[in-house]
């Protein structure tokens, strides 16, 4: 410990890094526990109109959970309510799988980006390196504040479960997949990390400081981590000939998503964007997702092709790049009203696969712009699976999420009128089995 | 640059009605153009000439020519018929134009970041112009790898790129290199170089890098391909900086040079022997005729503004007569925009260059087949021949007259922008909008 720590400098990132990794298994092992050790109880939604988007509507059933899971659904009649069973009376309601919205920024609290390091002396100031602000290895569960209100303003729209994505920089960091079942945010992951966040930004006065710097700097970085891991990985099965690499701890962080191909996301805020993205997707062979994309209709064929899912927010306004931002405000808002709302229907048609998220709108302008999306042309079934089973299937949680089904995590949302409709109020929750009431009072 | 009031006024006019205008002006890349007063370029004119277009490309030239059924027919009333107009350096097109932070930047390519919804395409079709040379600016020593589009207006970005170009590397000289090494951020140390000699110094001591560069790539090439090879062979770290630098030194890149004064240029000339890397052109070159020997010597172009001579502290000893007389010693010479408001008047640009000296049809080839040969692309644009990619532009009077305008602009048979129907329709939209 001794020898290491006068060695040098740079081995402070990995202790940092070593530390960081035991003390997210400590308390991932801790979640577990919490978990085993907190009975919840059983409860029986009786007499609702059931969607568990895995099978046909039944129009009056019974939903069975029991310890946060699903139990059973089925027609009132075939399904026994066993005598533990808290009784739920539903009749009138709706029940769908919670919805997830597979990005957000909820919670999210960074800490303001430190000043550039002021060189000491005239020596320092020439040889000190730039220090851009990238953290491919930053977590964001470790910048989350969970908030009550938040939680609740989310239920009321359907949603129960997030992804959760770090905001700032290139290399933005790397993402969680939380259920909202509370305030304890241990015990609402569900996914950690999730997958790596990539935006199409720069750097304030470093490099890179343009978007073609950016470009070149992104494919550096994949090249240097393939590189640094091929080098290790010789080194460490045999060192004949090879000089030990140098600890790195931005292209280590990166190892598990470029090489070892877990999730990236690349930001795309035009159509443009979205090309980078499926030149670096399939440059690097990377498991690449897009998000943001609301320029996606422009670019239907190369989506074809390539496969790639899209997580599409739902943000209508046409990108500053886009024809349509370039010709006055009358042009622009008739594209926000006519043409940006119909992506989504756009993509069902042409058989590319997506989810919908709330990214970048709050909670309101989330359920308003999806019944834009539906007015637009986008069917209600289609929409429902774009906030379920599809982004369930892309977390690789589709066996915990996505439909009504038993054995999977009981996230439920229970509506008085059909979830898209103007009228319609989602009256309970549950999430992990844990029911929030929000039936306003003479209902 | 003060581009941008320029380019509203122009988008709030002209761009309002092409959301209904483009696809109506699509041919299906047949056309037939009549009794136009063919400017070939290369051979001459012929007045009352026809072209005929067939799938984008011109099929016969001469004269009484007739159409297959269903062709569109242009009745040119004797206007000037020109190969389509190609800037050999412009920024057009592009979400960026430096990568600034740093001086030496050829890991970049202008290709990674062509936006297809630049107003400046249109503003340059108003123009005749067809085809840009469109490039990393001239804040870094050595910027980066260029791209050359061809403005297919309302087309996809990946379709406007011309693939049988030069690929091209930006180098630059002088007072814009000099002054981009202000500090972006307190604290930092300003960006080297500061002075010319610096600006020469960087790129030798990068071009040795990349030298180096490819020594260890081929040690390890060799290594690898020996009978014996030895046990844990790790290829070097592909570092893009010096691949591209690479490229150049190997010849698949050509050098476009950004460069004002003589002596600059000179130096470059030196590095370009001592490395063995190919000079496409140096771009403006003021004092290019101070030095014609040299570049005539070399096999080097220009590619130069027409009369914006002393406009800066590097441009004070330029002349309004440098390109006549690089033409005159034999010169490959191209008039350029480096603008995307000038972009729609070069060949008012040229039209200039004929009261210094220059003939009309001299001129003329600066903007046409002198640019398509710099950019490697004069086997298939540039004039108008049999066998060559229908890019053309129509004029209402000769194309080097003060009054001639652009009425209509094709690339491979395609009208991608009419004059007239645009103004019509223009009017139809002010009357359905004052109707309202």
């Amino acid at each position: 410990m001794q020898s290491e720590k006068t060695k040098s400098r740079r081995n402070r990132g990995a202790l940092v890094i070593f530390i960081l990794v035991v003390s997210a298994m400590t308390f991932l092992s801790w979640v577990a526990q919490s978990a085993n050790a907190e009975v919840k109880p059983a409860y029986a939604l009786v007499n609702c109109r059931i969607i568990p988007i895995a099978g046909p509507i039944l129009d009056k059933g019974t939903i069975l959970v029991r310890d946060g899971l699903i139990e059973a659904v089925g027609p009132a009649d075939k399904i026994k309510i066993p005598p533990d069973a808290e009784v739920i009376e539903a009749s009138g309601l709706t029940a769908y799988p919670g919805l997830i919205s597979a990005h957000t920024n909820l919670f999210l609290e960074a800490p303001e980006p430190s000043e550039p390091r002021q060189p000491e002396d005239f020596f320092q100031s020439l040889t000190q390196p730039a220090e851009p602000q990238q953290f491919p290895e930053l977590l964001v569960l470790k910048q989350l504040k969970p908030k009550k209100q938040t939680i609740e303003s989310y239920h009321k729209v359907g949603i129960t479960t997030v992804v959760v994505a770090p905001n700032r920089g290139i290399f933005q960091g790397q993402s969680a997949v939380l259920n909202l079942n509370g305030d304890q945010l241990q015990a609402m992951v569900l996914k950690q990390p999730w997958a790596l966040h990539i935006n199409f930004t720069t750097e304030r006065g470093l490099y890179p400081s343009s978007l073609m710097g950016t470009v070149a700097f992104l494919r550096q970085k994949f090249y240097d981590t393939l590189h640094y891991s091929d080098h290790w990985k010789r080194y460490n099965s045999n060192p004949l000939n090879l000089k030990r690499p140098e600890f790195d701890p931005f292209l280590e962080a990166l190892i598990p998503f470029v090489v070892d191909k877990k999730p990236v996301v690349f930001q795309c805020n035009n159509q443009e964007d979205i090309k980078r993205a499926l030149r670096l997707i399939a440059e690097f062979r990377l498991n690449g997702l897009l998000t943001g994309c609301n320029e996606a209709w422009r670019v239907l064929e190369l989506l074809k092709n390539s496969r790639v899912p899209l997580l599409l927010n739902l943000d209508f306004r046409p990108p500053s790049t886009s024809l349509y931002a370039q010709q006055g405000d009358a042009v622009r808002k008739k594209a926000e009203a006519e043409i940006y709302p119909a992506n989504a229907a756009i993509l069902h048609r042409e058989k590319i696969a997506f989810a919908l998220t709330s990214f970048g709108l709050s909670d309101s302008s989330f359920l308003k712009n999806l019944k834009l999306a539906i007015k637009a042309g986008l069917s209600q079934e289609a929409a429902l699976r774009a906030l379920t089973i599809e982004p369930a299937r892309w977390l690789g949680l589709e066996k915990q999420l996505g439909t009504l089904e038993p054995g999977k995590i009981a996230n439920l949302i229970l509506t008085r009128g059909e979830l898209f409709d103007e009228k319609a109020k989602v009256v309970r929750v549950l999430v992990d089995g844990i029911v929030f009431n929000y039936e306003e009072k003479g209902q | 640059m003060r581009t941008s009031l320029k380019k509203i006024v122009v988008l709030s006019t002209i761009l309002t009605i092409l959301g209904f205008s483009a696809s109506s002006l699509l041919a299906g890349g047949n056309l037939l153009i009549k009794n136009a007063t063919v400017m070939t370029v290369t051979s001459g004119v012929i007045p009352k000439g026809d072209v005929l277009i067939v799938n984008g490309m011109i099929k016969q030239i001469g004269q009484n020519l007739t159409a297959p059924p269903g062709t569109r027919v242009i009745e040119a009333n004797g206007r000037y018929l020109i190969p389509g107009i190609i800037d050999t350096h412009t920024h057009i097109a592009l979400s960026g134009t430096n990568e600034g932070t740093e001086a030496i930047t050829p890991e970049v390519r202008m290709a990674d970041v062509i936006n297809a919804d630049d107003p400046s395409i249109f503003t340059a079709l108003t123009g005749g112009v067809t085809m840009v040379h469109t490039m990393h600016g001239s804040a870094n020593p050595i910027g980066g790898v260029n791209v050359v589009l061809k403005l297919k207006w309302g087309k996809p970005s990946e379709e406007l790129i011309v693939k049988e170009a030069f690929p091209t590397l930006k180098f630059a000289l002088g007072e814009n290199v000099k002054q981009s090494n202000r500090t972006l951020l307190p604290g930092r140390p300003q960006r080297y170089p500061a002075t010319r000699m610096g600006a020469n110094a960087i790129i030798r001591r990068e071009l040795l890098k990349a030298r180096d560069y490819m020594a260890e790539w081929d040690r390890y090439e060799k290594l690898r391909k020996s009978k014996n090879p030895p046990a844990n062979l790790i290829p070097p770290r592909k570092d893009l900086r010096l691949e591209t630098l690479a490229e150049l030194l190997r010849g698949r890149l050509i050098a476009r040079c950004h460069a004002y004064v003589a002596t600059e240029m000179v130096e470059f000339l030196n590095l370009a022997r001592e490395f063995g890397f190919k000079i496409g052109a140096f771009e403006h070159a003021w004092e290019a005729y101070k030095i014609t020997d040299e570049l005539l010597e070399a096999g080097v172009g220009v590619s130069v503004f027409i009369d914006s001579w002393a406009y800066k502290i590097e441009a004070a000893e330029g002349i309004a007569y440098n390109a006549a007389y690089c033409a005159q010693r034999g010169i490959l010479v191209s008039i350029n925009s480096d603008s995307s408001e000038r972009i729609r008047r070069l060949f008012n640009e040229a039209g200039k260059a004929v009261k210094y000296g220059v003939t009309p049809d001299e001129a003329l080839k600066m903007i046409t087949i002198n640019a398509a040969k710099q950019l490697g692309v004069d086997q298939i644009v540039g004039s108008i021949e049999v066998g060559k990619q229908a890019d053309l532009a129509l004029f209402s009077e000769h194309p080097m007259s003060a009054y001639t305008r652009c009425d209509l602009t094709i690339i491979e048979g395609e009208v991608y922008f009419d004059r007239e129907k645009l103004l019509q329709e223009r009017e139809a939209a002010a009357i359905k909008k004052g109707g309202n």
